[in-house]
């Protein structure tokens, strides 16, 4: 097998959007803190929402999806199936749930490694065959040996942070401006709090897009098949854009997750955190090429 | 985490461990103490599992594997199959009254797998042993470390037994310390 080509182009672009986010949140705290926010408050406010979303993260994207965990004996295949990836990928085995709906999709979540999660649906499994399955099993354990999720959960913080802020400024702005002219602090923090959710919500959107080629890369890597995993794309994004969208509604807010988009189609390519079909099957293609030639 | 991992984390880069095979040896002078002082006897079978695929590349290594295994259980009259299981894992399984030549054989399949550049596709090497039921001891060619496995019926183990070989075997065996990677293997062909 050939050795994993960088690819200097997508690299660059993900430390760049990594400074970015970063150069943002110091900005938008060194902005609020210039307001007058109080700096007791705002770190218990950090503190505890950072606290909750570390422990608490993995269930809430399980509880939000209805997903069920299963044990080995309720689903011996799929276990074994992971298990076995799992040694290849030299990764501890995460916990396995399962979706009961017949919208085929997959998910990794967890803050590391050790305490990962990955959740298939029921119409997951019975569209693919099992080196598709494989495949996208690869995909989702890529997912959690890159940590994505846990960057995701640190670059989505401050852009949900910034989202209440925008929401509650009313009480920030009673706690902190009081010396100040108070209206105008009042605005001035709504609309920076705005601006650092905006841009921090499209730079999210957009190291997720990319680090969906790297987990779609180490998927081709851990199952020595691309082809598998084309195929197992094709057939999932066909049969989604036959499933009407009020099924997904609710989980529109996990897409990030997924391994294709719930909702998709007339989306602006900004907005959207995967890249395109066509993309990802070209860029597997070019892998093909890379193990085979 | 240091700062190279942070790194490839931030940018996706993930790595699939290769195949070491320098500790797999180490069952060949642990059989006695096994077969001797724990009553465990090997079975004069033993298989290696590795990732089945459609490749070009792929299909010559195998051709190679199938080419050596001919040449070489010539000389130490070991029997071999190659089988597929239900998760398209390919199996070569190795028998063989002779515990040294199964040892020799299996190294050589996988040193194979890796010069053709498939290290990264090896799943594990096991060794079958008897007592009251079938014990497995299991080569992870990406830790570099046996664990015991002693399933009883379908889907359960003998936790007891299992730990006990650990503690017993240790300073013999390299095993695996992080119980948490003693991944069972239900659907084993031998």
């Amino acid at each position: 097998m050939v050795e994993w080509k960088t690819d200097l182009g997508l690299e660059g672009r993900m430390l760049f959007t990594m400074f970015l986010l970063a150069a943002v949140y110091l900005g938008f705290l060194a902005f609020l803190t210039y307001m007058g926010t109080p700096a007791v408050f705002m770190l218990l406010f950090i503190a505890l929402f950072m606290g909750a979303q570390y422990y608490y993260s993995d269930k809430l994207v399980l509880w939000t999806t209805g997903a069920q965990v299963v044990s080995e004996t309720e689903e011996p295949k799929l276990h074994e199936t992971i298990t076995r990836l799992c040694v290849i990928a030299g990764l501890p085995k995460p916990t396995v749930a399962v979706v009961n709906t017949s919208v085929p999709n997959a998910f990794a979540t967890g803050r590391g490694p050790k305490s990962a999660v990955v959740a298939v649906t029921t119409g997951l499994m019975n569209r693919l065959d099992q080196g598709e399955l494989e495949a996208v099993l690869a995909h989702e354990l890529s997912h959690v040996k890159n940590r994505d999720m846990a960057v995701l959960t640190i670059a989505s913080f401050i852009s949900t942070l910034a989202f209440y802020i925008v929401r509650y400024s009313f009480y920030f702005g009673g706690f902190g401006g009081g010396r100040r002219n108070n209206g105008g602090a009042l605005i001035a923090i709504w609309i920076v709090s705005i601006l650092v959710w905006i841009i921090s919500f499209l730079l999210i959107r957009a190291l997720s897009r990319y680090r969906e080629f790297a987990a779609d890369r180490g998927a081709a890597l851990i199952t020595g098949e691309p082809a598998n995993l084309i195929s197992a794309l094709r057939k999932i994004s066909g049969t989604m854009a036959k499933v009407p969208t009020e099924d997904l509604r609710k989980v529109e807010g996990m897409n990030a997750f997924f391994i294709i988009p719930a909702i998709s189609g007339s989306m602006m390519n900004l907005l959207s955190t995967h890249p395109s079909m066509e993309k990802r099957i070209a860029a597997l293609e070019k892998i093909q090429r890379e193990i085979e030639l | 985490m240091g700062f190279r991992d942070m790194v490839n984390s931030v940018l996706g880069r993930s790595k699939v461990p290769e195949a070491k095979t320098d500790r797999l040896f180490a069952i060949s002078t642990a059989v006695i103490t096994l077969e001797l002082d724990l009553n465990l006897k090997p079975s004069a079978v033993a298989g290696i599992c590795f990732k089945a695929m459609d490749m070009s590349k792929y299909e010559n290594a195998r051709g190679e594997i199938e080419q050596l295994l001919q040449f070489s259980t010539k000389e130490t009259g070991t029997d071999f199959t190659i089988e597929k299981d239900e998760y398209n894992f390919l199996w070569v399984i190795l028998k063989d009254k002779d515990f040294e030549d199964l040892v020799t054989n299996i190294h050589m399949i996988s040193q194979t797998l890796i010069e053709e550049g498939f290290g990264e596709q090896i799943l594990c090497a096991v060794y079958r042993f008897e007592s009251k039921g079938p014990v497995y001891w299991i080569y992870n060619f990406k830790q570099g470390s046996y664990y015991p496995f002693a399933p009883q019926g379908k889907s359960n183990r003998d936790n007891t037994l299992e730990l006990r070989l650990k503690s017993l075997m240790e300073k013999e065996l390299p095993i695996e310390k992080d119980v948490g990677k003693w991944y069972p293997l239900w659907s084993m062909p031998f």
